[in-house]
């Protein structure tokens, strides 16, 4: 049970990273997965399968770019609902990871 | 592994997907490789990275499945999202099998019996009158729409079970995939 919240909390916490990457500015996947796993040390496989279930949800969207080696890449935006939640995610984590620190500061 | 024997897995594990998702999903992999290998990284060394991709298909499609069910909710997408759960293999299947046979049961003989008191009850409001001597004819009459109305309520409620169930299911199967494994491991390691 323990592992299983570790996962559901990465998963909200990858969410977030995604958010915060893309809000400094269009990425391609291999941009994003790489950032996370020497970041976070995510599996790199992990981004595409999160990236389409954020665009079902309208949080990003995709535009080709061709490029001068190989095929086109598909690049990540945020949509203004992406912008939104990001913010709304940067807030709440802000004041939970706040309280966390307290506490775990009192426990010295 | 190879670019080209990874590629060739995940898309004979994708298979049952509508075409277009398989395509783009194997592009999105491809172009990882090709980016990764202009990186300077080995093929081998970005499929290890990438984790199992029989695993990354079943993952892939039981999302598919129960994006479906989320989607609209009928039985041809309860049983698929059931499937698409099952097929991920996380769950133990010797312990679930057992209970989801008697939650199955449960919902049949409930469902079964629903039908039954609305037959039985509709047949009594109808005829009892006409049948049963003795008992006020309004009384009988009454008596078999209030059976015909327990029937409803009871399909109503077994139906309210069944989509919680596969609710839940669904919520378990989410829980116990494996996509973040390997990142959960790395920071094992680096703790």
């Amino acid at each position: 049970m323990v592992e299983a919240v570790q996962v559901q909390l990465k998963k909200g916490v990858l969410e977030l990273c995604v958010l915060a990457l893309l809000s400094g500015g269009d990425a391609y996947g291999y941009a994003l997965a790489s950032r996370l796993a020497e970041g976070i040390g995510m599996g790199e496989g992990t981004i595409y399968p999160l990236m389409r279930r954020m665009q079902a949800d309208g949080l990003v969207e995709t535009y080709l770019v061709e490029s001068q080696a190989g095929p086109s890449r598909k690049y990540y935006r945020l949509t203004q609902a992406g912008r939104a939640r990001f913010e709304e995610q940067k807030t709440e984590w802000t004041a939970f990871s706040g309280a966390v620190n307290a506490i775990l500061g009192g426990a010295q | 592994m190879t670019r080209q024997e990874f590629i060739s897995r995940l898309r004979a594990g994708l298979a049952g997907l509508p075409p277009t998702a398989i395509v783009e999903l194997t592009d999105d992999y491809e172009t990882h490789f090709a980016d990764a290998l202009a990186a300077g990284r080995s093929e081998a060394e970005v499929a290890a990275s990438l984790g199992d991709p029989d695993r990354l298909a079943r993952e892939l499609r039981a999302e598919a499945g129960l994006k479906r069910w989320e989607a609209d909710r009928n039985p041809s997408a309860a049983a698929n999202a059931v499937f698409a759960v099952l097929g991920l293999g996380a769950i133990d299947l010797l312990v679930l099998f057992p209970v989801l046979l008697w939650v199955a049961g449960c919902l049949l003989g409930a469902f079964i019996a629903a039908v039954a008191c609305f037959g039985v009850g509709a047949v009594l409001m109808v005829a009892g009158p006409f049948v049963i001597h003795g008992a006020p004819m309004a009384a009988v009459g009454l008596a078999g729409l209030g059976v015909m109305a327990g029937g409803t309520c009871l399909g109503a409620v077994a139906t309210i079970v069944t989509i919680g169930s596969v609710n839940a299911l669904v919520w378990y199967g989410r829980l116990h995939m494996n996509l973040l494994r390997p990142a959960l491991e790395n920071q094992g390691s680096n703790l």
